[in-house]
């Protein structure tokens, strides 16, 4: 077990399979915390997202459930998914960072309704910064709610 | 983030039992751990290449000494593999993770189990070999196939990205089916 494998993808144009194990270290580090009711990885037996649901408790009776997705790639791709579903209608937002021919490889699609073409934007390199930027705007937003 | 719409917020009763957000966790210390361990497993899983003990200290955010007897222990661990000697430098040892996947499998799942999510990937495998037309996902150019077939780049590579997957988990099924995989995980490649 100490040979050089071939599990490195270069961001090459050919794909790379979804990062378990950094999926794995995302849904134990959040899944214990406050915001969240519920953490959970499909399929358990190697997860292809986590998926984040908030607790009701930071969002007003209007907003009906919220939850964060969280896709990630052996090359370093990503894409994360903010998703509000409301007495009428929803709310979407996705950071990404991919090939596409409509965006740069790092690009948002906005909310309410997450268009595309997005938004060319550049994300953190490290996956914890990408995370931590997240998680504050959503927290950002999350206040908003409750400001006059 | 788009700031919600005026009609969705609380209102003037509802904003007397507003959350508590600045109780909560600060988001960058979420996803860091709570150990020093947690820094460097976060850094060394991270490398893609070669990395000096320096290079790894700053990644973890601690200091060289910690840096040298951290490695130390992952090395002994299996987790990274020693390069050069002067200046040190170390990398991932991707296969002790593919190991470590592979016993989670072995443990939280029956041989019924593994060999019924085997059988649904490899037939999910067999549908993307028709789909694209060629034997494995790295014969594929995202840019090129998406051009081909007049869809999205970002299709493409969805769709491309999930075949990888689905060869990712065959292997690791495959491995996880075979007796003894703990210790002869070197003895197949890739299907």
């Amino acid at each position: 077990m100490t040979e050089r494998s071939d599990d490195t993808w270069g961001r090459d144009d050919s794909g790379a399979p979804v990062d378990f194990d950094r999926l794995e270290t995302i849904a134990d580090r959040l899944e214990t915390n406050e915001r969240f009711e519920r953490v959970d990885s499909h399929p358990a037996f190697a997860p292809n997202r986590v998926v984040c649901v908030y607790e009701s408790a930071f969002y007003p009776p209007t907003v009906e459930t919220a939850r964060v997705e969280y896709i990630w790639f052996k090359n370093g791709d990503f894409t994360i998914q903010y998703h509000e579903e409301h007495t009428a209608g929803t709310f979407d937002h996705r950071w990404d960072r991919h090939p596409s021919d409509h965006n740069a490889r790092e690009h948002i699609h906005p909310g309410p309704d997450a268009p595309t073409p997005g938004i060319d934007t550049s994300h953190p390199e490290d996956w914890r910064d990408v995370l931590t930027a997240v998680l504050q705007e959503i927290e950002e937003r999350q206040r908003a709610f409750w400001t006059e | 983030m788009e700031e919600p719409d005026p009609e969705l917020q609380a209102d003037a009763d509802e904003r007397e039992s507003a959350p508590d957000f600045d109780a909560l966790t600060d988001p960058q210390n979420l996803v860091r751990g709570e150990r020093t361990r947690d820094d460097f497993f976060d850094a060394v899983l991270g490398l893609d290449s070669p990395a000096t003990v320096g290079d790894i200290a700053d990644l973890a955010g601690h200091g060289v000494d910690a840096a040298r007897e951290y490695l130390d222990w992952f090395e002994r661990m299996g987790i990274v593999t020693q390069v050069t000697e002067s200046p040190a430098t170390y990398e991932r040892n991707d296969g002790y993770l593919r190991w470590r996947r592979v016993q989670q499998l072995q443990t939280q799942y029956t041989v019924d189990e593994l060999l019924s999510a085997l059988e649904t990937e490899r037939a999910a495998d067999e549908e993307f070999a028709v789909t694209f037309g060629v034997d494995s996902p790295s014969d594929i150019s995202i840019t090129e196939y998406a051009s081909a077939t007049d869809q999205p780049v970002a299709d493409a590579w969805e769709e491309l990205s999930s075949w990888q997957t689905t060869r990712r988990r065959i292997d690791l099924l495959e491995r996880a089916l075979m007796a003894d995989s703990g210790t002869s995980t070197d003895e197949r490649t890739a299907v």
